[in-house]
């Protein structure tokens, strides 16, 4: 009978059969095949079978790692996000919402547009989704330390970012609100007024090439720039209407409004009618055809409203201030609703004040505790930047229809 | 000399090779998440690359920030695992892998916030 190989000769047979593990070191004899090494299991799940206990383990520790890392990324967000100066503080309230600055830099530069309300706190540009109250930083980028008050239009946010106020050179931002994009607009000089926005246009004054002041208006969604003007001028666009005021007196009343259509390539001035003596001018504000201001008259303590058709130069007064009250701010107009603000004689405040040009008579959009700076209304949702002692505070309303 | 190798490079037990798998998969994973993160932030407008030499790659093109990213953390992730016998190696994907996941949950609450 042939003998069962078993490849050592000399070495006894073990109970179970076959060879003794070799000893660490020791020669395992001639003829004998090294031990083949320890093989790690293999390291899938191994579909149908259950993990290996020690992968379970191993899977644990894994996890524990990616937890504190991401314990990590949280913390570092939230800390970043408690220590942001930017960030008001943002209520409901019955008729909207009331944003309260809650650091030492103001509030200002207030702006409606579409759902969207904006304002600058200190070199911040701001977003709040009136829909939701969710804020948004919109500016600076990393590279700007100064910004501009932004302007709003239904979709769009426009302003100015530069690295330093006094840089000789600008460049103008746009917010998408509907792709949630922020992007560079256009590069300017000096800036000499703020940007407005309408629709899928903004204008601005700026240096032009050649040095000399300028005003250009910009197609948003393609950044193309038209000369408007070679002249100083602080304009507000609406459609296809640019307007800015010219030849303003000591008191700023301008003595005449220098519009352009954009569409027509027209331009022509029109003289302010209804004017107070010696009127200080507040501002203006422009939609559709209609132009509004404010102006007041310390002497006689009277302030006045006034809304002009740009084509016939028809004027209305749309308010009259007296009796110890006076205008507070310039006005602000979207379609047939113009929106204003009195400081009233009694100490108990202001209050925001509005009227329909279709007809009817003024009425009380809210009453407000602080000194209103400045309002802003469109469709039917209107804002007022107010202040009271240190603090400022934005609040919005919805006007009846 | 066998112990001072065993001192200055201590190796890993079959434990840590699984450990270490384990975070080198996520590492990867991790580093997929901050590339889509980063590109979505970079389009948004609001955010810019603060690495010198992706944001580099990032204004060449996506195709290739993709394929430095991926191909750089793809590397790095193999020569760990070469190398897979030394603690050394488990040290330093602990500390990859924390990191990655930190910067990327801090990028995914900022995106959902926004």
């Amino acid at each position: 009978m042939p003998e069962a190989l078993t490849g050592g000769g000399d070495t006894p047979a073990t109970p179970g059969g076959g060879r003794p593990p070799a000893k660490a070191g020791e020669n395992p004899g001639p003829g004998v095949p090294d031990a083949p090494p320890r093989v790690v299991a293999p390291l899938d799940s191994g579909a149908g079978t259950k993990p290996h206990p020690s992968e379970t383990r191993a899977l644990l520790v894994t996890a524990l790692v990616l937890l504190a890392g991401v314990a990590l990324g949280a913390a570092g967000f939230f800390v970043e996000r408690g220590m942001s100066t930017w960030r008001p503080e943002v209520t409901r309230t019955a008729s909207g919402w009331r944003v309260v600055q809650a650091h030492r830099a103001s509030l200002g530069g207030m702006a409606l547009g579409g759902d969207d309300l904006v304002w600058g706190c200190g070199p911040s540009i701001v977003l709040m989704d009136l829909g939701s109250g969710r804020l948004k930083l919109l500016g600076p980028g990393p590279e700007s330390r100064t910004t501009w008050d932004p302007s709003a239009s239904q979709r769009y946010v426009v302003w100015f970012e530069a690295a330093a106020t006094s840089a000789g050179e600008a460049s103008a931002w746009v917010y998408d609100s509907a792709t949630r994009r922020r992007r560079l607009l256009a590069t300017l000089g000096d800036v000499l007024s703020l940007p407005s926005a309408s629709g899928s246009r903004a204008a601005w004054g700026t240096t032009t090439p050649g040095g000399g002041p300028g005003i250009v208006a910009v197609d948003i969604p393609t950044g193309e720039q038209t000369s408007v003007a070679t002249e100083y001028g602080v304009p507000v666009i609406a459609g296809d209407l640019v307007t800015w005021p010219t030849r303003a007196g000591p008191t700023g009343m301008p003595a005449a409004w220098a519009l352009v259509d954009l569409a027509q390539k027209r331009r022509w001035s029109m003289v302010p009618a209804a004017t107070l003596t010696n009127a200080r001018f507040l501002g203006y504000d422009l939609s559709g055809r209609t132009l509004v201001w404010g102006e007041t008259d310390s002497a006689s303590g009277r302030g006045r409203v006034v809304a002009q058709n740009v084509d016939d130069g028809v004027a209305s007064v749309v308010a009259e201030v007296i009796d110890g009250a006076s205008l507070s701010s310039a006005p602000s107009i979207d379609g047939d609703l113009v929106i204003w603000a009195e400081t009233l004689a009694t100490p108990s405040g202001s209050r925001v004040m509005g009227r329909r040009l279709g007809g009817g008579p003024a009425f009380v959009v809210h009453d407000v505790d602080g000194h209103v700076l400045s309002v802003a209304v469109d469709g039917d949702t209107v804002a007022w930047l107010a202040r009271r002692g240190q603090t400022t505070s934005i609040e919005t309303s919805q006007v009846p229809r | 000399m066998t112990a001072w190798t065993r001192r200055r490079t201590p190796l890993l037990g079959e434990f840590g090779m699984r450990v270490l798998f384990w975070l080198l998969v996520e590492l990867w994973v991790l580093n997929v998440a901050d590339l889509l993160l980063t590109r979505y932030s970079l389009s948004l407008g609001f955010a810019t690359e603060s690495n010198g030499v992706m944001d580099y790659f990032f204004k060449s093109g996506t195709v290739q920030a993709v394929a430095f990213k991926l191909g750089v953390v793809t590397v790095g992730t193999l020569l760990l695992w070469r190398v897979r016998r030394y603690r050394t190696a488990l040290f330093a994907a602990v500390l990859l892998t924390g990191v990655f996941a930190a910067v990327v949950a801090y990028q995914a609450l900022w995106v959902l916030s926004f």
